[in-house]
């Protein structure tokens, strides 16, 4: 028997590869734009892609928020429905990866943000190591009940603008549930990303399913 | 938590033999099951059978296999186990209830493939929310259930 452990943990990890998807509207540049900031306070060396229809319009937003320096922002044009740049073929991202890997060796974590879609998008698993689908209580609250692919299989659901839900006569309590229980019980975060509410608890989750700080 | 990069080898490597019998005997093997939608990832978090929580990564050219062997030292092995794929078997009465149950099965994005006659849909999540979708075309009788395993 060797004495030595056979491991190959000296060699350094790519970056982790977070996908974010969900309906338009849903608040997922925005949920990118708290992301950020909160990544970076916990000294978490990030880049950004974000893919949009036939523009860079997230993009160019992103890089002048000021949040993160503009080179570590990359566009990807679907020209297409959005899921097929990141299910079908993500031939595209996964190259705009790789260079944002290749121009920052640090990077330890690239947000792929997908252009809006309907619940049927999905990221591919060559594409992200995890992967969060968004969805808003002013979206209705019966968008769990419809067991879309996305709500179903992304490895985080995010139920966003929670602060709406009196105002669109929502019952949050009860979207929730439902939300869990069509998941089996797997992740269900909610958030307030105009005001950042909920945005710590995404980022403990990378934390420790992706980034293994914790 | 156990980091663990890469894939050393594979559990049936005749160059691990020996090692892996002598710690079977020790009872120091222990596994990891990963279920079948999470095989292709490159990155995961989970519990071996004898409690281990493990931190797996992989290079991305690399494929995590049935029998992967993730570690490996003198008093513990890990080695990589596929849950069973749930699969579901449709067989269609006729060429133009094919073609329906072919257009749902792609509008759906459902993973799939061809065994003879049979359209095989290996399920990701409880069948309930797969039949739910094509339950007119099988309650017509236009698509027969011939198996779930």
């Amino acid at each position: 028997m060797s004495r030595l452990a056979l491991t190959r943990i000296d060699q350094p990890m790519t970056a982790a590869r977070v996908g974010i998807g969900g309906p338009v509207g849903s608040g997922k540049t925005a949920l990118v734009e708290r992301l950020i900031p909160a990544l970076q306070a916990r000294g978490i060396d990030i880049a950004v892609i974000t893919n949009d229809l036939v523009t860079a319009e997230d993009a160019e937003r992103v890089r002048r928020s000021g949040l993160i320096d503009p080179a570590r922002v990359s566009a990807v044009e679907a020209g297409a429905c959005p899921h097929t740049v990141i299910r079908e073929d993500p031939t595209l991202n996964i190259e705009a990866a790789d260079e944002l890997e290749r121009r920052f060796p640090g990077v330890e974590l690239i947000l792929l943000e997908s252009g809006g879609d309907n619940l049927a998008s999905t990221f591919s698993r060559d594409l992200t190591d995890f992967w969060m689908f968004v969805i808003d209580v002013a979206g209705g609250d019966d968008i769990p009940r419809k067991r879309g692919p996305g709500v179903i299989r992304a490895d985080l659901l995010v139920i966003n603008k929670v602060d709406l839900a009196p105002h669109v006569g929502v019952d949050l309590a009860r979207m929730q549930r439902e939300a869990t229980d069509v998941r089996g019980g797997r992740p269900v975060l909610l958030t307030n990303c105009r005001r950042g509410e909920g945005i710590d608890a995404i980022v403990d989750l990378l934390e420790r399913e992706v980034l293994f700080r914790t | 938590m156990l980091r663990l990069h890469g894939i050393i080898g594979r559990a049936d490597d005749k160059a691990y033999a020996r090692q892996l019998h002598t710690l079977e005997h020790r009872g120091g093997i222990e596994l990891l099951f990963v279920p079948p939608q999470d095989a292709g990832r490159k990155r995961f978090r989970l519990t071996t059978d004898r409690g281990t929580d493990c931190a797996v990564s992989l290079d991305r050219d690399e494929e995590l296999v049935d029998g992967a062997l993730l570690h490996l030292d003198s008093g513990r092995a890990i080695i990589a186990r596929f849950g069973e794929q749930q699969i579901w078997r449709l067989r269609a009465r006729d060429a133009a209830s094919a073609l329906k149950l072919g257009w749902h099965a792609g509008n759906l994005h459902w993973r799939v493939r061809f065994e003879g006659e049979d359209l095989v849909v290996l399920l990701d999540t409880p069948l309930e929310s797969y039949r739910a979708r094509i339950l007119p075309l099988i309650e017509s009788g236009e698509v027969v259930e011939r198996d779930h395993v």
